[in-house]
């Protein structure tokens, strides 16, 4: 158990190194992690604003225990989409694995201590869920020293499930998926299969709940009609939910004491199970993940010539960035694929729904009303802005580097050309997104050409504003010294900086929008300037800054 | 050549990794950098390189100024790192048309330099190949090549035998010396003393920032008036600081 724990510190340490570089950058840090916060207030606002008022409705007809299924249940489906991508990251595309095998570690115990690291992530991102939601009820319910103490109980063992049937999806696909010479492409093929199978599991989810959507009068109903509609069917995935409702509701009496330790031996079964079952699959799915094929046969004479071929510096070094780019699985999960993930994600809403026709029919008649052309706009540019925010790629052009970029010093490329070339591949990225949406947009709601053709023009620009921004930041605080590709991506704050930045800008065009009321035109042309104004002084900056700030970088 | 004049360099304001250092690499020779671990020669290798910016001094390379005439400085040299692990998403040949491309290596030169890199280093059948798939002593090799295929007139590398086969490197040797005997500059650092004892014309020995010694082997002995191997004289140099 000790070297479990021990490994666990080690896993961690890796990644807490995240937390800015080690010069001197704590206010930084610490700027970051204030912004964080002060982003999930208002996330976490709404939902007890949510919650409280669900808790009074559901009152009236003494439903409102099922509040607290539900709560445990949606938390459940949570961790357990999210189990995937974390799960995808800590045990698999890591790396560490290898360095701990030669050690005197059993093999349960890199299991062991992988399992924490994940559940510590799991904890962090259920803590913003459920506490909103355990502390409201609480508060309503007058509850007691013993209800606190269930509920904190319950949230303790309550990401142990959906992380084991998470963590048992992936293992099985990376376990048949690791085979033979072309163990990189069905790697990569095996995380995008658990991925969608994910997406299609909730595109499931909400076709079987189809008609209600998350305003409060409608989620009443579906309670109160019992095992029906959405509560029902996270409860049936997640039966233990129900024993962990009852647990707390019924914290002061011994059949909640039964309901309790009920839903602890499910969660021990479960992590019985994925010891047992992680022995068994992990292993041999895991080793030699950082291999790579080799055919050792020599180009024929017309290839070589092609793959000579000159370009300009600044065209090689983005065409470096891009094939890095999408040949390292960290960097594609995190970067490329987002890109083409994030326009399909709004899919699925809009498949599973039985009414999305009325829907989008009513919802195209109101984009093309006069007044509100301009707003809508506004909310297409909004959604381009915050689409290229959420892209990590040029967030993470120089951390992707490493150790690389004081390679990169040594060349004779100038330090401009290179900062261009570094931009190009996020930019690239989110026009594909951008086109993506748009041709989505297209085919279900009958868009006029007009605003389809104002939405490009103001979108590029936008696009180009968020990948500057995310540029200039990186350059004042990469995150050079990762071990592995996972940690420059995926244990950095920097993008979720960046994903605040174009969240802040899309809801301060907005506002404006509102306050303007402007036409389609007119809204277009001013987005337009605005931004193309931004963003040369951006670029500007960029230009005459940013060989400096390299220049600062020292390995 | 190379020249460093007054080259300080310290971290945190205080340790001085590299004090003073006056050094004079000169065309037609190779020149042995050594020093024990912690010494100050990668942080030197690192300024000559551009990497980092001395605290004080100046660094030339055939007469361009590294900190004032950046680009053109960097265009004489070829760096070889000690850690030959970059680029690893690469495939042989998209690593080789990168540097060929950064140093504007016209179509005709590249294509003949590759080619007679990859049969001196036989590396032509893994040429198709991602640079991941490679051994230890294929990405040094790769690593070299790259920097080759632009005909550096000084070379700067870093540890470069560490990991070669006996035949590359033998071959690197060979191609050291042939490079040094055209009229232009080798200079490299590293661990191994019997190698730098039959190998350069001169070397420099580092020890705490300073250069304790600088000159042939010959002079060396004759200066400590011994007929000792480099590595006692090294030892003997470097016990008491």
């Amino acid at each position: 158990m000790n070297k479990v724990l021990l490994l666990t510190k080690i896993m961690l340490k890796n990644a807490g190194s995240s937390l800015g570089s080690k010069k001197g950058s704590g206010w930084k840090t610490l700027l970051i992690l204030l912004a964080i916060g002060v982003g999930l207030i208002p996330l976490m606002a709404a939902l007890v604003v949510f919650v409280a008022g669900l808790y009074d409705g559901l009152a009236q007809i003494g439903q409102e225990g099922a509040l607290l299924g539900l709560g445990i249940a949606g938390t459940s489906l949570a961790i357990f989409l999210l189990g995937i991508v974390y799960v995808l990251s800590v045990f698999y595309f890591s790396q560490d694995v290898e360095h701990f095998l030669p050690m005197p570690i059993a093999p349960g115990e890199i299991l062991g201590a992988k399992f924490l690291v994940a559940l510590l992530y799991e904890y962090l991102t259920a803590l913003t869920m459920i506490a909103p939601i355990f502390i409201t009820y609480g508060v309503k319910s007058g509850g007691g020293f013993l209800y606190y103490l269930f509920a904190l109980l319950v949230f303790v063992a309550l990401p142990v499930i959906p992380l084991t049937l998470a963590i048992l999806l992936v293992m099985v696909f990376m376990r048949y998926t690791n085979i033979g010479k072309y163990k990189d492409r069905f790697r990569l093929l095996g995380g995008l299969i658990a991925i969608a199978g994910g997406l299609g599991f909730q595109a499931f989810v909400q076709r079987q709940t189809s008609g209600t959507d998350s305003s409060v009068e409608q989620l009443q109903q579906m309670i109160a009609a019992g095992e029906q509609g959405l509560l029902g069917i996270v409860t049936k995935l997640f039966p233990a939910s129900k024993l962990g409702a009852l647990a707390i509701l019924e914290s002061s009496t011994w059949s909640g004491f039964a309901n309790l330790l009920g839903f602890f031996a499910i969660a021990v079964a479960g992590l019985l199970l994925f010891l047992w079952v992680g022995n068994r699959l992990y292993f041999s799915g895991v080793m030699g993940i950082s291999e790579s094929r080799a055919k050792r046969k020599k180009i024929d004479e017309a290839a070589f010539q092609k793959g000579i071929r000159p370009r300009s510096m600044w065209l090689a070094y983005a065409d470096k960035e891009w094939k890095v780019l999408w040949r390292t699985p960290a960097f594609f999960m995190n970067c490329a694929l987002s890109s083409i993930f994030f326009p399909l994600f709004g899919l699925v809403p809009l498949l599973s729904r039985q009414d999305s026709a009325e829907l989008l029919a009513s919802l195209s008649g109101w984009l093309q009303g006069g007044h509100m052309g301009g707003i809508s706009l506004v909310v297409a540019f909004s959604a381009f802005v915050v689409m290229a925010s959420t892209n990590s790629t040029s967030i993470t052009a120089i951390t992707r580097e490493g150790q690389g970029i004081f390679l990169s010093k040594t060349l004779p490329i100038p330090a401009g050309q290179l900062l261009v070339a570094k931009l190009i591949p996020g930019t690239l990225l989110s026009v594909i997104s951008m086109a993506l949406l748009v041709a989505e947009a297209a085919w279900f709601i009958q868009l006029p050409s007009l605003f389809i053709i104002l939405a490009v023009v103001v979108g590029i620009p936008g696009i180009l504003f968020v990948n500057l921004l995310g540029l200039i930041l990186d350059l004042q605080m990469p995150k050079l010294e990762w071990g592995s590709e996972q940690e420059a991506v995926k244990q950095n704050l920097n993008p979720l900086f960046s994903m605040l930045m174009g969240m802040v800008t899309a809801a301060l065009c907005i506002v404006l929008a509102f306050s303007l009321e402007a036409s389609l035109l007119q809204m277009g042309v001013g987005l337009f300037v605005l931004f193309v104004l931004a963003d040369l002084f951006l670029f500007r900056l960029l230009l005459r800054k940013g060989p400096s700030w390299l220049e600062k970088m020292e390995g | 050549m190379i020249q460093l004049r007054g080259v300080t360099k310290s971290y945190n304001g205080t340790i001085k990794a590299v004090d003073q250092l006056n050094l004079d690499v000169p065309k037609g020779e190779i020149f042995g950098f050594l020093g024990p671990n912690g010494a100050g020669k990668t942080t030197t290798i690192k300024m000559v390189t551009g990497i980092i910016r001395p605290d004080a001094g100046e660094i030339t390379i055939n007469g361009k100024n590294i900190a004032t005439d950046t680009l053109e400085a960097k265009r004489q040299f070829g760096y070889v790192p000690d850690s030959p692990d970059l680029f690893l998403r690469l495939k042989g040949l998209e690593y080789l048309r990168f540097m060929a491309d950064i140093y504007e290596v016209p179509q005709q030169l590249r294509k003949e330099r590759i080619q007679q890199l990859a049969k001196r280093f036989d590396m032509s059948d893994a040429l198709g190949d991602t640079i991941q798939s490679y051994s230890h002593g294929m990405r040094q090799k790769i690593m070299i090549m790259g920097v080759l295929v632009h005909h550096p007139e000084v070379w700067i590398l870093d540890e470069p035998l560490t990991g070669l086969d006996p035949k590359s490197s033998f071959t690197l040797k060979e191609m050291m010396r042939e490079h040094a005997d055209s009229g232009r500059t080798v200079f490299f650092s590293t661990h191994v003393l019997e190698v730098a004892e039959k190998l350069c014309d001169r070397v420099a020995i580092i020890n705490k920032g300073k250069i304790l010694f600088c000159g042939t082997f010959p002079e060396m002995q004759q200066h400590f008036q011994s007929n000792h191997s480099l590595e006692s004289l090294f030892l003997e140099l470097t016990k008491h600081e």
